[in-house]
């Protein structure tokens, strides 16, 4: 291993790993409320490894939600990924499969803003972008195991816990551009899920929800997109 | 949780997780996506996090605690995002979001 690469994606990983601290600590707790052990927290947090669906599997389990409706909504969420890696293909062409696999595999919302922005500034490459990804995960992995041993030991309402993914959807929403087809997006989806609930429709409220925002997103941009080009 | 609930969530989340990850940068190698997916997939993140913080905040049978404990997280709520919007910092909005939510449930 190149250990100037090593040592320049680990100074690039250091904000986004004490980030990962904080986030991790209550998704390991919350882990813990579902019925998870840290066994179970190091396996998900490995493999799947997403701050959102990590928070998202264990608060509908706790409430109930059904096995598909909770694999659907995860998937949903997971689905902006694609944007990422859409994103950041063009700076992998002279690198091996292997090495784009394991970078592309292990890319995160704060991961891929932080590489991006040393990718578009040059002397950057996956090896160093991979380093900041490991190094990320890392972090995350430890943090998750940490809670969920944490939780074992001391009881938090799990309303507290779970208000901290809450205000992680609040942040990365406030995150998104302010223009007027995201805010009928967003409030589509808000009067989507406030109608499925009130009729019962608990189950798959967040999929109908935003499934809903995005048509009326997507109807909205078409329209004026034609208008343009009349 | 059961360890074979925790496995079929956990795979399947996985496998579509790394599909949407490493499809897209085999698939596309610097070409460019078409006009239409791309306006979908832009209108993915702000859909799903509005129908998150929604299913997360709006429950209809809270008033019947009382309103001042279904107010609590709608006060803790707008509180984080006045911070999300000033800083886009998660830590930020994390301490933020739940010391208030904390504090509103200890002095209630």
């Amino acid at each position: 291993m190149d250990m100037t690469a090593f040592k320049e994606g680990l100074k690039s990983a250091l904000p986004i790993m004490a980030g990962y601290v904080v986030l991790g600590l209550p998704c390991g707790l919350l882990c813990q409320q579902a019925g998870m052990d840290w066994v179970m927290v190091l396996i998900m947090s490995a493999i799947f490894y997403s701050g959102a669906g990590q928070y998202m599997i264990p608060n509908m389990w706790l409430a109930g939600g059904p096995i598909i409706s909770i694999i659907a909504s995860v998937t949903l969420v997971n689905t902006r990924q694609m944007l990422y890696g859409a994103s950041l293909s063009r700076f992998c062409e002279q690198s091996s499969k292997a090495a784009t696999f394991l970078f592309g595999a292990t890319v995160t919302d704060e991961s891929f803003g932080v590489n991006l922005a040393r990718f578009e500034n040059g002397n950057w490459d996956v090896k160093r972008a991979t380093v900041v990804n490991l190094c990320s995960q890392t972090s995350w992995a430890l943090s998750c195991v940490a809670g969920t041993l944490i939780g074992g030991l001391v009881s938090v309402p799990t309303a507290i816990a779970s208000f901290a993914m809450t205000s992680i959807f609040i942040c990365l929403l406030c995150m998104q551009k302010v223009n007027a087809t995201n805010v009928i997006t967003v409030l589509c989806a808000v009067m989507g899920v406030c109608i499925c609930k009130v009729t019962g429709l608990s189950g798959p409220a967040i999929l109908l929800g935003a499934l809903i925002g995005m048509a009326a997103g997507y109807v909205y941009s078409s329209v004026i997109k034609r208008k343009e080009h009349a | 949780m059961s360890w074979s609930d925790f496995a079929i969530i956990v795979l399947a989340c996985s496998a579509t997780m790394l599909i949407c990850r490493v499809v897209p940068v085999f698939a596309l190698k610097g070409r460019k996506l078409p006009d239409g997916a791309v306006r979908l997939l832009n209108l993915i993140p702000p859909a799903t996090f509005a129908a998150l913080i929604t299913n997360d905040l709006f429950k209809p049978d809270a008033l019947s605690a009382g309103i001042w404990p279904s107010a609590i997280p709608f006060i803790a709520a707008a509180l984080v995002f006045v911070v999300g919007y000033k800083t886009k910092s998660l830590v930020w909005c994390i301490v933020v979001g739940v010391a208030s939510y904390a504090l509103l449930m200890f002095v209630s």
